[in-house]
């Protein structure tokens, strides 16, 4: 399929084989006090965030030396050390594994574990889960903690582990540049999985440069743009929100969850420039009055991923923020953040778009993509099948999973090159020069608010949880975006709906855990013999 | 738009968010007026969007929330009085 008409040329092997924080190095070496982070109400220049970041590396490289895996773990949220944090692992040539104090603590002990991680930069509000999570963690850990300065107290809580406060924070000089080869692990990230355990995604510094590259020539950044942080670090968004504006000296203006709540007020008040985040942020600005007639003249683009950007969404937001461009961008975690791009043309795009739907548009220069059919031979034009893409930024697979890494990255018949089977369901375009449009998944994987979610995995929740075979789970209300929550049925009379509830929402994060559990004497079934989620569906429709 | 008293817009509120609440451990009854349902943790932003769509429905109201201060959103009391006001016609 035809790359996109807007792209530019793909970047070269030479130019992203280097580490993924060598752009924020450049950025911190020319524009030293030009500010690189806005966070918790402070504003972190790029000496100061490079010397912080530094630091940290250094402690790393004193306290761990060596040894596998090459991975650091940054329990951190939205706070200064968050992002020293994961530069500094970059810095120390590990690849950073970001942890959330918002999920459940049973979740993040899962990936520490399965990451095998062996330090652990904490910062204060993470701090007050930290004896918990690491209840269950046997081998003895390196605890960085840089807001703390009070040793002795600490050095008691944490017993068998090493503890170390800022005082005993390395300097920034002391750190001695570290070879890092490019095609090792940049950042590890986990994603719903089908069978109940979720994919650690292992991405490399090539896969993220080649991403990186492609969107800062794209969006011509320069020192003087403002970028939007909504994303979680555990979300792979974050990546464009922190790297394309560090390659290029530009402020990354990172809101607190409160802030968040009001994302106009946000734009306005921290000037930005770019805007990036899932389209039901947008969706609820809409909701709340937000999207009034040139509100943000700041903005000159405006980037939407993570779910179906509804065409009418695309159309307001463009009215309230008169003077961007509104791009549309697909992908996978796997396939490292994004790999197809639509640009919003007001003149074009509605007629482009389908059941009120933008198309994801063409792939990234450098990524091609295909649509196959379920021998993975390419269909023809105008016929539907399953988007699989190649090229540069397809990811290391899954860390420790040869299996679930061999089934969804294959060679299809008469390629050599390795390809993503995506599960999204597309239509090769008719015309070669037309977009591809998104018209759903392949299995039971739903997007809530961006995050991409197994149902597979819930129902694995609720079965473990409710000792019952017969379940299962829906993605409901249904939106133009996706999905608004998860509601669950369970096939024992007898459940105590309330109090399994409150059991998954300790142990499934956010959007994962279901917002109602139905108990039914049976669940439906349809003529396959396989639960009938259509009826279930409807059931939930007569309810409202 | 007839005027809806803050007292009637809570109490629909905590009535719509009875179970979350009762979940998390508090009483319906008994939140102090600043007690914030998003840091609590009894909503999400969609969980917002649900119960605004309900309170507008119930009340047959059409409520501008541009100018809510993004720290009283999700505060029972101050987002209470700020529909109520907003239904006494414009200021």
């Amino acid at each position: 399929m035809g790359a996109t008409p807007t792209g530019g040329p793909a970047p070269t092997e030479a130019q992203i084989a280097r580490p993924l924080h060598a752009g924020f190095e450049r950025s911190a070496a020319s524009f030293p006090g030009r500010p690189a982070l806005e966070v918790g109400g402070r504003t972190l220049s790029y000496a100061e965030l490079r010397d912080y970041a530094a630091s940290l590396a250094a402690t790393l490289i004193r306290e761990a030396p060596g040894g596998e895996p090459a991975l650091t773990a940054v329990f951190a949220y939205r706070s200064a050390t968050a992002f020293a944090g994961l530069l500094g692992a970059l810095m120390r040539g590990h690849g950073y594994v970001p942890l959330n104090h918002n999920f459940p603590l049973e979740r993040t002990r899962l990936m520490l574990e399965h990451a095998g991680c062996n330090a652990l930069i904490v910062d204060t509000a993470s701090l007050l889960q930290l004896e918990e999570l690491l209840d269950g963690v046997d081998r003895p850990m390196v605890l960085i903690l840089p807001e703390e300065s009070e040793a002795a107290a600490l050095v008691a809580r944490f017993p068998g582990h090493t503890v170390v406060t800022a005082p005993e924070l390395e300097p920034a000089a002391s750190l001695d540049p570290v070879e890092v080869d490019p095609g090792d692990t940049a950042y590890l990230l986990f994603t719903s999985g089908s069978t109940g355990t979720p994919k650690a995604v292992m991405v490399s510094h090539r896969n993220a440069n080649h991403y990186v590259d492609v969107l800062v020539q794209r969006y011509s950044v320069t020192e003087h743009d403002r970028f939007s942080q909504t994303a979680e670090m555990t979300f792979d968004n974050s990546v464009l929100d922190m790297f394309v504006p560090w390659q290029c000296g530009a402020c990354v203006c990172c809101p607190s969850r409160k802030t968040l709540i009001k994302p106009g007020r946000y734009i306005r008040e921290s000037e930005l420039t770019v805007w990036f985040s899932v389209p039901s942020t947008a969706i609820f600005m809409r909701r709340l009055g937000a999207l009034k007639p040139a509100s943000y003249p700041s903005l000159r683009w405006s980037l939407f991923a993570g779910e179906a950007l509804p065409a009418e969404v695309a159309e307001e937001w463009l009215v309230a923020a008169p003077n961007c461009t509104v791009e549309n961008l697909y992908g996978p975690t796997e396939v490292t953040v994004d790999c197809l791009i639509y640009r919003w043309d007001p003149a074009r795009s509605p007629d482009e778009c389908e059941h009120g739907v933008v198309p994801i548009g063409y792939p990234v220069p450098g990524m091609t993509a295909l649509v196959a059919d379920e021998a993975l031979h390419e269909v023809e034009p105008g016929t539907e099948g399953e988007l699989l893409v190649s090229g540069p930024q397809v990811s290391l697979g899954y860390l420790r999973d040869p299996e679930r890494t061999a089934a969804a990255f294959v060679v299809p018949p008469g390629h050599d090159a390795i390809h993503y089977r995506t599960g999204d369901l597309v239509r090769r375009p008719a015309d070669p020069d037309a977009p591809v449009p998104y018209l759903g998944r392949l299995d039971h994987q739903i997007q809530i608010f961006g995050e991409r979610i197994e149902l597979g995995e819930v129902e694995a929740a609720i079965r473990e949880e409710s000792g019952v075979d017969a379940v299962v789970a829906l993605g409901w209300p249904v939106t133009t975006a996706g999905a608004g929550g998860i509601e669950a049925f369970v096939a024992d009379p007898d459940a105590d709906a309330g109090d399994l509830k409150r059991r998954l929402r300790e142990r499934l994060p956010g959007q994962m855990a279901p917002r109602g559990v139905h108990v039914l004497p049976e669940l439906p079934l349809n003529d396959n013999g396989k639960f009938d989620r259509k009826a279930l569906m409807k059931m939930l429709e007569e309810a409202t | 738009m007839s005027k809806v008293s803050t007292e009637e817009i809570r109490s629909f509120v905590l009535q719509e968010l009875d179970e979350p609440l009762r979940a998390l451990g508090h009483e319906p009854g008994e939140l102090p007026d600043e007690f914030d349902l998003h840091e609590s943790g009894v909503i999400d932003s969609f969980g917002i969007l649900e119960l605004i769509t309900a309170l507008e429905d119930r009340f047959s109201l059409e409520i501008d929330y541009e100018n809510l201060d993004p720290e009283e959103l999700t505060k029972v009391g101050p987002f209470a009085r700020y529909v109520s006001q907003q239904t006494a016609g414009p200021a």
